[in-house]
């Protein structure tokens, strides 16, 4: 699809207002998204919905002062007192001499590749197609769930956004992009007033790369069935195998650590720790901004800079942090990209069963509730559901337990990756293995 | 994108100290102000006019419904912050759009425009329409305005209040925590306001119009000891006046930032188990968000999704245990004073005197139930429909003196503070973390603990209940925002000391003999 000649133009009327207005630099994004939703619930539709937003966001470097402003009101007229307000506003600051627009050395080398951050397939998806979707999903988690069913509610959702980025120092940027969500939940009648609530779902560019919507839906079923009499049982010490899309959960809390604002505001249990090995050699995490159709590809990051695939961790050595332009200046280092693209732990070679096999009696943890992470200390406490395997096999389903630990150890209790990376993020992690965790209960 | 619906709670800040439910005498004059900015406003600024919103309605009905609502609506957002001793940044933005709803039973259709011209709300309107299959049904001909209390008045408009009144304030915090303790190394504090105005037309024959401040001051603290570093915040604020944002107010903020991230030297995350629990009074409230709030959902209840659908008037609790959720609390940031469907706000009981009453519904949920809308039907923006929310979320006060509750207690936890919490309807299973509190033994306060996710379950924590302090406090900041659906709405709480004789705290180590 072609990017029409309105937003460039529109964004180069900023530019020069915003020069005019006094401004020394300016950064102006344009943003331009549609959305379509459809839910089903009781075999028809529960909530149908679609809309366009649209909104341009300038950034003003004014005097040695900074301020940014966005606003949903693009009459030409709007706009232009818009522009020169902000400059106005932005005077009344304190100065801060590490703020400017990146130097242009960064913004070259983009890459040419097609990402496909667009899904080819995106424009001929009709709204007829949408509903079957919604009713495929449904039908398969019904059946799946039989008579345990006391409720299935199934979305389907997309969004089609296009992005024009200018600076008055070069930097020139469009992007199209689509995301394509399908999912599917249940709720089930247990013991007691208890009614578990289990889902599944898949995230990716186009409809067409997610799994069928009766698989989704079917999944949905055995999920929330996996929920089924969740008890707690003794604490105890074991390994756990944390399921392949809920790592996030965990990871975040070291992730965020990374970040250039946390380390320039002494927020981060990471700050000196550059360099220093901080987990398993299974721990590694890639940051790679050019996977095709990958949800979080892009050619250019945050500040405009050509992104490149980056090595953060490596066998538990921390390589990189997350720095940005302006916390570059800050902290006088070189910058590196401000946040993550696509970030991947590559996968082991076994499966999860192998895995389970292997280790005899364990946790799957399939969900995780409430909890938090000190970014200070590194220490968090989360809540945990999952499923108690001995001998291999699972025995029961457990619920109301809770792990808790420090980031800086933690990490050197991950002693295997299974076979099976969720892509449906832009976190690519498969299921991870930790050993001697203690999960309390009773 | 929007998210998969699950029963969070997002960022909260901490509670004052201070007592609650003190009623300020206010002088007469500024409910008409305040009034008399508020109607008209979209009228005169976008030529949004009764017989405009009639139209719009008559499309969104074109293909019948059981009726339909447009939601207009005009934000303005700033926020200045501090960082490194500098007021050196600021954001801000202007967001205007409307909403237009169409319902037929338990089905919603939907399409918002940021753009208020005809063309493009009866666009929106149509896409609205196509939720239902029958024939044209039209809009009530005539308009009335509900009579609506004001528990937020404005004597000036925020919009009006500068940059430069804001910048003192700020700093003064900046200033204040540094001279506390040579501890502290890092400081950020920030300053957010907004504005909302709203206009909810409804295809019966309501008309209901907002103007809903919300601010808020907070600050964050890092203190570094013998090479190890903590940090905590607070905040104050809600849906106040300018002119609550006092000298008092900035040292009080400096006060609770410093003290909480010091404290944080001396404590430990507390034993893994279950213990008796004390919660303290105020933000712990968000107790009950999770435990029962949520459960409480009307939309949840007609679903058979949550865990009280079939307890309305069984008992739940002790006789004591009074739970309330209320819109009308003066100043609160979970106060409306309208919900925005356009039913007016007020308190609903949810537990009174143990036994469970009512449950939050919207028009469609109070529809199914053949109940009055009990004004809990909110939404995060004309972006989104509405949907049953809470409003702030409290316990009454009992009898019980929160030193004896405390002393009662041979061997547990106390919670002063937490950060988040999340709950699983269904199961009634819900989680918060605590950032501030201390260990009981022998009925004494001891080392201060931090960093622990505790975890229950609604109905069972609910029996648990055993002792009920007279010291209810109301959380007293602007940052509580609950998730439900992909959707953010400012909410409070508050609690009284009370006891609960059995929780699941996540603590570090298997607990000792």
């Amino acid at each position: 699809m072609i990017m029409s000649k309105e937003m460039i133009d529109t964004c180069e009327m900023v530019l020069k207002t915003a020069k005019e207005a006094g401004a020394a630099d300016c950064r102006v994004a344009f943003n331009k998204s549609r959305y379509v939703e459809v839910k089903y619930r009781e075999r028809k539709p529960e909530n149908v919905s679609e809309a366009a937003t649209r909104s341009i966001n300038i950034e003003i470097f004014v005097d040695g002062r900074y301020s940014g402003q966005g606003t949903s009101d693009l009459r030409k007229e709007a706009l232009k007192s818009f522009v020169s307000d902000t400059v106005k506003s932005a005077r009344l600051l304190e100065q801060d001499p590490y703020r400017s627009l990146p130097d242009p050395k960064y913004y070259k080398g983009r890459t040419k590749t097609d990402l496909q951050i667009l899904d080819p397939g995106y424009n001929s998806i009709t709204q007829e197609e949408r509903h079957a979707m919604a009713k495929e999903l449904e039908d398969a988690c019904l059946t799946a769930g039989g008579d345990k069913v006391i409720s299935v509610s199934t979305q389907v959702y997309d969004v089609f956004n296009e992005e024009t980025i200018l600076t008055s120092n070069g930097f020139s940027g469009e992007i199209q992009s689509s995301v394509c969500f399908t999912f599917a939940e249940m709720t089930a009648q247990d013991e007691g007033d208890r009614r578990p609530n289990g889902y599944n779902y898949a995230v990716g560019r186009g409809y067409t790369k997610l799994p069928s919507c009766s698989d989704i839906g079917k999944e949905a079923a055995s999920r929330t069935m996996d929920l089924m009499g969740g008890k707690k049982i003794t604490t105890e010490t074991l390994p756990i195998i944390v399921e392949n899309r809920n790592v996030g959960s965990v990871l975040s809390g070291f992730i965020s650590a990374m970040s250039g604002t946390a380390l320039q505001q002494k927020r981060s249990f990471l700050l000196d720790k550059k360099g220093e090995k901080l987990g398993s050699d299974i721990f590694t995490l890639i940051d790679e901004p050019h996977i095709i159709g990958g949800l979080g590809s892009r050619p250019y990051d945050g500040d405009g800079f050509a992104t490149k695939k980056l090595s953060m961790i490596e066998k538990g050595v921390l390589n990189e942090y997350f720095i940005d332009w302006y916390r570059s200046r800050k902290l006088g280092i070189e910058p590196t990209t401000g946040g993550a693209s696509n970030l991947v732990l590559p996968p082991g070679k076994r499966s999860v069963a192998e895995i389970m096999k292997d280790l005899g009696r364990g946790i799957l943890i399939n969900g995780f509730i409430g909890g938090n992470s000190n970014s200070n200390t590194g220490d968090f406490s989360i809540g945990i559901t999952g499923k108690l395997f001995d001998k291999g096999k699972f025995t029961q389903n457990v619920a109301e337990m809770n792990i808790a630990g420090n980031h800086i150890e933690f990490w050197n209790k991950l002693s295997e990756a299974a076979n099976d990376p969720w892509t449906y993020s832009s976190l690519r992690t498969p299921s991870l293995v930790f050993t001697d965790v203690v999960v309390s209960g009773i | 994108m929007k998210t998969i619906g699950r029963r969070d709670f997002l960022k909260a800040a901490i509670a004052a100290g201070g007592a609650a439910g003190v009623s300020r005498i206010i002088p007469g004059a500024w409910l008409e102000s305040a009034r008399a900015a508020s109607p008209g406003f979209f009228e005169s600024e976008f030529g949004i006019t009764e017989a405009l919103c009639r139209k719009v309605l008559d499309k969104a009905l074109s293909k019948g419904g059981d009726f339909a609502d447009l939601y207009f609506e005009h934000t303005i957002s700033n926020y200045v912050g501090l960082e490194d001793g500098k007021v050196d940044r600021a954001f801000g933005g202007i967001d205007l759009g409307v909403g237009i709803r169409t319902v037929k039973g338990d089905q919603t259709g939907y399409g918002f425009t940021q753009e208020l011209t005809e063309e493009s709300m009866l666009a929106a309107a149509s896409t609205a329409a196509g939720i239902a299959d029958g024939s044209a049904k039209t809009a009530a001909r005539k308009y009335i305005r509900p009579s609506i209390k004001n528990y937020y008045p404005l004597t000036s408009l925020l919009s009006d209040v500068s940059l430069s009144s804001k910048l003192p304030l700020v700093k003064r915090v900046n200033e204040k925590c540094f001279a506390l303790s040579n501890l502290v190394i890092k400081v950020n504090v920030t300053f957010h306001d907004q504005q909302k105005r709203v206009l909810i037309v409804a295809s019966d024959g309501v008309k209901a119009d907002d103007i809903l401040p919300l601010n808020y001051i907070y600050s964050s603290v890092v203190a570094e000891k013998d090479g190890r570093q903590e940090r905590s915040s607070w905040n104050f604020g809600g849906r106040q006046e300018f002119s609550y944002y006092t000298t008092d107010v900035m040292d009080k903020l400096a006060d609770e930032a410093v003290s909480r991230a010091i404290i944080l030297f001396d404590a430990v995350q507390p034993p893994a188990g279950e213990m008796p629990v004390v919660l303290g009074p105020g933000i712990t409230g968000i107790l009950l968000h999770e435990a029962i709030g949520h459960g409480m959902e009307a939309d949840f209840n007609r679903k058979g999704v949550s865990t009280y659908a079939t307890m309305i008037g069984k008992k739940v609790a002790e006789p004591f245990v009074n739970i309330i959720d209320n819109g009308t609390n003066e100043r609160q940031l979970g106060s409306i004073n309208v919900d925005d469907e356009g039913t007016v706000s007020q308190r609903t009981n949810l537990v009174e005197k143990g036994i469970l009453t009512g449950y939050l519904h919207d028009r469609i949920s109070a529809k199914h139930y053949n109940v009055n809308p009990t004004g809990s039907g909110r939404r995060q923006s004309y972006q989104y429909y509405p949907i049953p929310r809470m409003r702030n979320t409290y316990m009454l006060a009992g009898d019980a003196k929160p030193e004896d509750i405390i002393k009662s207690v041979k061997s547990g936890i106390y919670v002063k503070d937490m950060s988040n919490g999340q709950v699983k309807i269904g199961e009634g299973d819900f989680a918060f973390f605590v950032s501030q509190g201390h260990m009981i033994e022998d009925g004494k306060l001891t080392r201060p603990i931090k960093d622990v996710n505790i975890m229950g379950n609604g109905p069972k924590m609910l029996q648990n209940i055993t002792m009920v302090a007279d010291d209810l406090e109301m959380y007293q900041g602007g940052t509580g925002r609950c998730g439900k659906d992909g959707q953010s709405v400012p909410v409070s709480f508050g609690l009284p000391t009370c006891l609960v004789k059995s929780m699941t705290v996540g603590g570090i180590q298997e607990q000792g003999a």
